[in-house]
């Protein structure tokens, strides 16, 4: 089966085409603010001004009489960029008269790092800039074991450096200079059972810039958040008796909570998978091989349920397509 | 294997020794690990005095805490509605005493000669917030609802169980409503 997906929910606009075994293709343009963070409105313009070429890039590798169903992210996301990719998606699969399916973007960043590291039933830690949750398949559900609070990790390193004035994203930024310091700063550590709190950490940061180093904040800010987040994971694989971690979404791309969570499965017997960075970020190849796991298990969406759903939760979809033992 | 413990069992005793975790620096894992041994023996001493089943303590030194030892299974293997309805009433009675659990999952709770006990006070905290009681008890209809296919019977019970001898359970349960809501996306 060959399927067209396609990814907008903030600031990787991506299309892409899969077969069961391989990303064929895969044409994305990323919105990068002047200035400041994501701007609602500017990266739904960023969206329209760009879909038609991403889509087209897409297409013209392959005879699109080829492609047998149409993918989109349906949501979590901004509600701007949403509909626009909604709008493109009804239409690329009216006019080739293929199915279309609406996928969570949370669960289409899990299928492509199952898909990518040959994963059955891993605990999943998955973190981006505005999602931290860490799930476990249960009964055709993904559940959520436990998440943020408040802001997700992405969103928390993003503020701080911000207002530390790094330009935008802060996450690579603040990555490179906390490997400047070996300086411990006591900041928030907020862990409730497998639920989480990093609001408190961005006030503590954002305060210890008066008087302390960026390098000494970035070190102590990294090592407070990934700490709980190791925390959490390895409580989810203790709770749930699994012994595969996967990690997945954007914030996953950095080096030393990589580093943190495969001491910590080291450590207890467990093995640890990242898939590539590519597939870490918001992508459409995620989209396009979701997409085809539902089609493949007759799961479609019509036309009238196909809008955007920017709160669209992982639990809320039933996964057909995944057999434990 | 637990998390964040090890757990010895040595004749009528529990040895609880909080190891060292190495993906944290030192300084940071010396410093949670002490602080939580800790307040967890004052907290687990405070909630036993205020009637809550927990177990003795026999021992504390800087990592590790020595208790009596609790003979039975964690609630998650025998769960039914009259469980989470003790569950409740013990988790408000904890709550009154101004004590807040951290992680009440179902297998930090014994079913022990007929009664709930509770263990595993690492992550509590002295918290008479409303916000502080909604998150303990969203954790455990997570961990519930994350585990067992009859959680909205559950649920109920707990709540019935809960509101007996805490009247705040109507406003304890909207708190929980708002706390999940509050998982964020955008």
């Amino acid at each position: 089966m060959t399927v067209l997906g396609i990814e907008g929910t903030a600031w990787n606009l991506s299309a892409s085409l899969v077969d069961d075994d391989e990303v064929l293709c895969e044409a994305s343009s990323a919105y990068i603010p002047a200035s400041g963070g994501i701007h609602p409105r500017e990266a739904a313009q960023h969206v329209a001004n760009n879909i038609a070429g991403v889509i087209r890039q897409v297409l013209s590798s392959t005879d699109p009489r080829l492609i047998e169903g149409v993918a989109f992210s349906q949501g979590p996301g901004l509600g701007p960029c949403l509909r626009i990719v909604g709008t493109a998606a009804r239409a690329l699969s009216l006019r080739l008269g293929v199915p279309l399916v609406g996928v969570n973007h949370c669960i289409a960043h899990i299928e492509v790092g199952r898909w990518k590291t040959d994963l059955v039933d891993p605990i999943v830690l998955y973190v981006s800039g505005a999602n931290s949750q860490v799930l476990s398949y249960w009964q055709q559900r993904y559940r959520i074991l436990g998440e943020t609070l408040d802001i997700g990790i992405g969103n928390c390193l993003d503020k701080f450096a911000r207002s530390a004035g790094l330009p935008h994203p802060g996450g690579p930024k603040v990555e490179r200079l906390a490997q400047e310091s070996r300086n411990y700063l006591p900041m928030p550590y907020v862990v409730k059972g497998m639920d989480f709190s990093f609001s408190g950490i961005v006030t503590a940061a954002t305060e210890a810039l008066k008087s302390a180093s960026l390098e000494e904040i970035c070190y102590s800010f990294q090592e407070t958040a990934f700490s709980m987040l190791v925390e959490v994971s390895e409580r989810a694989l203790s709770q749930m008796d699994k012994s595969d971690l996967l990690l997945a979404g954007g914030v996953g791309a950095n080096a030393r909570l990589q580093e943190m969570l495969s001491v910590m499965c080291a450590q207890r017997g467990a093995r640890f998978y990242a898939p590539k960075t590519e597939y870490l970020q918001d992508n459409g190849a995620m989209i396009a091989h979701t997409g085809l796991l539902m089609l493949r298990h007759g799961i479609q969406t019509a036309i009238a349920s196909s809008g955007a759903n920017p709160s669209f939760r992982p639990d809320e979809v039933e996964v057909l397509w995944i057999e434990t033992h | 294997m637990g998390a964040e413990a090890v757990v010895a069992l040595r004749g009528h005793s529990v040895v609880k020794k909080r190891i060292p975790k190495d993906y944290r620096i030192a300084e940071l894992d010396t410093k949670l690990r002490r602080e939580r041994t800790r307040l967890e023996a004052k907290i687990q001493s405070d909630a036993r005095r205020a009637g809550v089943p927990t177990p003795i303590l026999k021992a504390i030194d800087s990592f590790s805490i020595t208790m009596e030892r609790i003979e039975g299974p964690p609630v998650s293997s025998v769960m039914s509605e009259a469980v989470a309805e003790d569950i409740g009433a013990v988790l408000c009675a904890l709550h009154s005493a101004g004590i807040v659990h951290g992680d009440p999952t179902t297998r930090n709770m014994i079913l022990s000669a007929g009664r709930v006990y509770m263990i595993d006070f690492g992550l509590s905290s002295y918290d008479r917030s409303l916000e502080a009681r909604g998150v303990d008890v969203h954790v455990f209809f997570q961990t519930l609802q994350a585990t067992d296919d009859r959680f909205p019977a559950l649920k109920d019970a707990f709540l019935a169980g809960y509101a007996r001898n805490c009247s705040n359970a109507a406003l304890i349960l909207e708190k929980v409503n708002e706390i999940k809501e509050r998982g964020r996306y955008l």
